[in-house]
């Protein structure tokens, strides 16, 4: 084949539909009233466009149109979307936002608020105090001597009970916070100082300690 | 009603004028999938199909091209997702169980329905782009400039890809001829044969 005929029958089946443009068409045009073998591939292209055409796809019966129509309509109606709901029902899902913060504040504010005990306490918990309190009444009782800090030991508060054993004074703190008035009342001015000092000091880090532990659970 | 306006009520949920559209274009659709998957009952479901995909993204629908060539354009891809799903899991179509309604007489029904089992063989053995195209051209009557709209492309190579599916079928074609008239002559033989 020369080359001239092999780029003369790239472009013949377009030549067929007349879609070549004009440039093409005359080229085309010249090349087959000379050339037999792309004059014979024209004719053979020709017949299978032919045989395309007439060979169409079988018309299907009318019933076929029925069904077909039936079955489309259903699934068209099933597949319609819903109208959206209306605004009443979406109101809780509206509010449940803000109930939700709402709800967290409460809670947030109850337990940072020192006052007030969210949680009610465990039975373990209700033993301790108990068992606090019953200390603190016998040392009511006998009457402790609360001594001074020493200038040596400035911050430090040391609590000596009657019978003569050092206590810590963390331990001496809990203890009495349950009954406070009584306590104060044998102490001098700067012993009650002192000691009120320590005890706001303790308050003021057990509070935090609480305060972080219910962000953290929060 | 022009296709503009049905689509546009469409497009506000209006189902009778989606189902005149559908009236309108079952056949053309039809006779694409046909083609394509070469089954009547294939490109039946393809159809409705093509027409539900339709439907559901019809409010994406911006009428820059025209609804028709929109619509071959999703029948086209329902059929390709067919195709491959069907390489993937084997079910070859065969080319003796297609249905002919004949208007003619039983002979000439009889070598209608020959050349068109050769035909179809033939088509079956073309790649689906290629069998695409040679359907919007020949049968659809759609442009090069459309047929790159539904098939994507440029024109020209929309051009380029029929002139290659209308040689390969030529070629194709030619096969199944040739392979006819050996199948035809070969009984012939079998009967000198077994007279000996």
């Amino acid at each position: 084949m020369k080359w001239r005929c092999a780029l003369t029958q790239r472009w013949l089946p377009a030549y067929l539909d007349g879609d070549p443009p004009s440039f093409w068409r005359e080229r085309l045009r010249s090349h087959l009233a000379r050339c037999p073998a792309c004059r014979e591939e024209l004719a053979e292209l020709a017949e299978v466009v032919r045989r395309v055409k007439s060979t169409a796809v079988p018309e299907p019966e009318p019933r076929f149109w029925q069904n077909f129509n039936q079955e489309l309509h259903l699934k068209l109606a099933q597949s319609v979307p819903a109208p959206p709901p209306s605004r009443v029902f979406k109101l809780p899902y509206l509010l449940g936002a803000p109930a939700l913060a709402l709800l967290l504040i409460w809670v947030a504010v109850g337990y940072l608020n020192p006052e007030r005990s969210v949680l009610a306490p465990t039975p373990q918990m209700a033993k301790q105090e108990r068992a606090i309190q019953e200390r603190a009444a016998e040392k009511m009782v006998a009457k402790p001597r609360v001594t001074a800090p020493s200038p040596e030991t400035t911050g430090v508060v040391a609590f000596v009970a009657q019978n003569g054993e050092e206590m810590s004074p963390d331990d001496d703190l809990t203890g009495l916070r349950g009954d406070l008035d009584s306590t104060l009342a044998g102490m001098t001015e700067q012993e009650k100082e002192a000691f009120l000092k320590r005890l706001r000091q303790h308050e003021k880090d057990g509070s935090c300690l609480r305060k972080i532990s219910v962000i953290f659970w929060a | 009603m022009t296709d503009p306006q049905l689509v546009a009520r469409a497009q506000e949920g209006d189902l009778p004028a989606f189902e005149e559209l559908v009236k309108k274009y079952q056949r053309e659709i039809y006779g694409l999938a046909y083609r394509l998957v070469l089954d009547a009952e294939e490109a039946k479901d393809l159809t409705q199909q093509a027409f539900m995909q339709a439907f559901v993204h019809i409010k994406g629908f911006r009428q820059q091209a025209q609804f028709r060539t929109w619509l071959f354009r999703i029948a086209i891809n329902q059929c390709y997702n067919y195709l491959k799903n069907k390489k993937k899991f084997g079910d070859p179509v065969d080319a003796d169980n297609f249905v002919l309604v004949g208007k003619d007489s039983p002979e000439e029904d009889l070598i209608a329905q020959d050349e068109r089992r050769r035909l179809y063989a033939a088509l079956t053995r073309l790649p689906a782009k290629q069998r695409a195209v040679i359907t919007l051209k020949l049968e659809q009557g759609l442009s090069y400039e459309e047929i790159s709209r539904v098939l994507g492309g440029t024109a020209g190579a929309a051009r380029v890809n029929y002139c290659q599916a209308i040689k390969t079928l030529k070629k194709y074609l030619k096969n199944e001829d040739e392979h006819e008239v050996a199948v035809r002559s070969y009984p012939k033989m079998v009967t000198r044969v077994s007279r000996r």
